[in-house]
């Protein structure tokens, strides 16, 4: 199997995740269009930097920019590696900002319903 | 002759540590709104004081929320708008519990918010010629605030960090922000502009007192950098929640 196919393969589920994952953000209403668009656009991108690996390799190679004509082994790895990081920094970052909103509800209810119960 | 109802209004102090002062905060407020057309109801969010805010706030006559934990201005603001939904108050105000506010001056702003229908109206320390009591440092970095809140979220107005706001009933419905910390202040009018709030401003006076001055957990000129920062880290996560 060539790096260049294992490359896709490795990382095409993380960026049809990603894609799925906006996708879902924006149906449930969790975001608003403007940011599953823009979420969207970023996962693609990543994509096609991907696709655009091998020609790219091949296009400075023919230029005599660099001498490598293929990837090696840890090149796949390193942009796996990348790709998933910032998968999973997305994620943790989304869980850490809904888990900080609903600390900060419940200590506002109750603050209130305490000093209510006080009240009383 | 059937009497007119007066409107309810809820009064909002946000507090952390001001028992110096609170008490008299309070008293002056209930002098002033006692002959108004409203029916005023003071509430005092006490941020987690030390110093028995609270326990003043109460011998004044105001309505104490506690906080449990010290969350911080916005958190403060926060809860005590959450309050007045839930009492339904037609409108709210908040305002500084250090005595940096004329009640007069929030009296003309429900006035005006009744007058214009505005959603949020701002009371303004850098319009017209309210400026002369606040120091060159102090109006420069105002200013530098209202320039980065324009910058980052598009909203222009001329004191983006004024304590003295008028919510409409709208406004108390749906304006909802996520820091917890002075950056509440530029954050709220934008989340006011994605909620296609109406935004205005109207002039009122600067009062700079020596305890306001002295504090050291008020919005020091080297908490600009913090507040600067965060509202910077905040635009960039939610670069594209417009």
């Amino acid at each position: 199997m060539s790096r260049y196919l294992l490359l896709i393969i490795l990382n095409a589920p993380l960026v049809i995740a990603g894609l799925i994952g906006a996708l879902v953000e924006y149906k449930t209403r969790r975001i608003s269009i403007f940011k599953w668009l823009g979420t969207t656009v970023i996962w693609l991108v990543i994509f096609g930097g991907i696709i655009g690996v091998q020609p790219a390799l091949t296009f400075l190679h023919e230029h005599h920019k660099i001498r490598a004509h293929e990837m090696s082994l840890f090149d796949v790895l390193e942009i796996t590696g990348i790709i998933y990081i910032l998968f999973m920094a997305n994620r943790s970052r989304i869980k850490t900002d809904r888990l900080e909103q609903r600390v900060q509800d419940l200590h506002q209810e109750l603050s209130i319903r305490l000093s209510e119960k006080q009240d009383q | 002759m059937m009497k007119q109802q007066k409107l309810r209004v809820a009064l909002i102090l946000p507090a952390y540590n001001e028992a110096a002062v609170v008490g008299d905060v309070i008293k002056n407020l209930h002098k002033v709104f006692a002959s108004s057309a409203y029916d005023a109801s003071i509430i005092l969010v006490d941020d987690g004081s030390v110093d028995g805010t609270a326990r003043v706030a109460e011998q004044a006559g105001a309505n104490v929320i506690r906080h449990i934990l010290n969350t911080g201005s916005g958190g403060a603001t926060a809860t005590g708008l959450a309050y007045a939904r839930e009492q339904g108050f037609t409108l709210a105000a908040t305002l500084d519990a250090d005595g940096q506010h004329d009640p007069h001056d929030v009296l003309k702003g429900l006035d005006e918010q009744l007058s214009t229908s505005a959603d949020l109206l701002i009371g303004s320390r850098l319009m017209g010629d309210s400026t002369e009591h606040m120091s060159l440092v102090r109006r420069f970095l105002n200013r530098s605030a209202s320039l980065v809140t324009f910058v980052l979220f598009g909203v222009n107005v001329t004191d983006s960090q004024s304590g003295l706001r008028i919510f409409s009933k709208n406004a108390l419905e749906n304006l909802r922000w996520r820091t917890t910390g002075y950056e509440f202040c530029s954050e709220m009018l934008w989340r006011a502009r994605q909620a296609n709030l109406v935004v205005t401003e109207y002039p009122i006076k600067t009062i700079y007192t020596d305890h306001s001055i002295s504090k050291p957990n008020g919005q020091s000129s080297w908490n600009a950098f913090n507040i600067v920062k965060t509202l910077i880290r905040q635009r960039i996560v939610e670069l594209f929640s417009e």
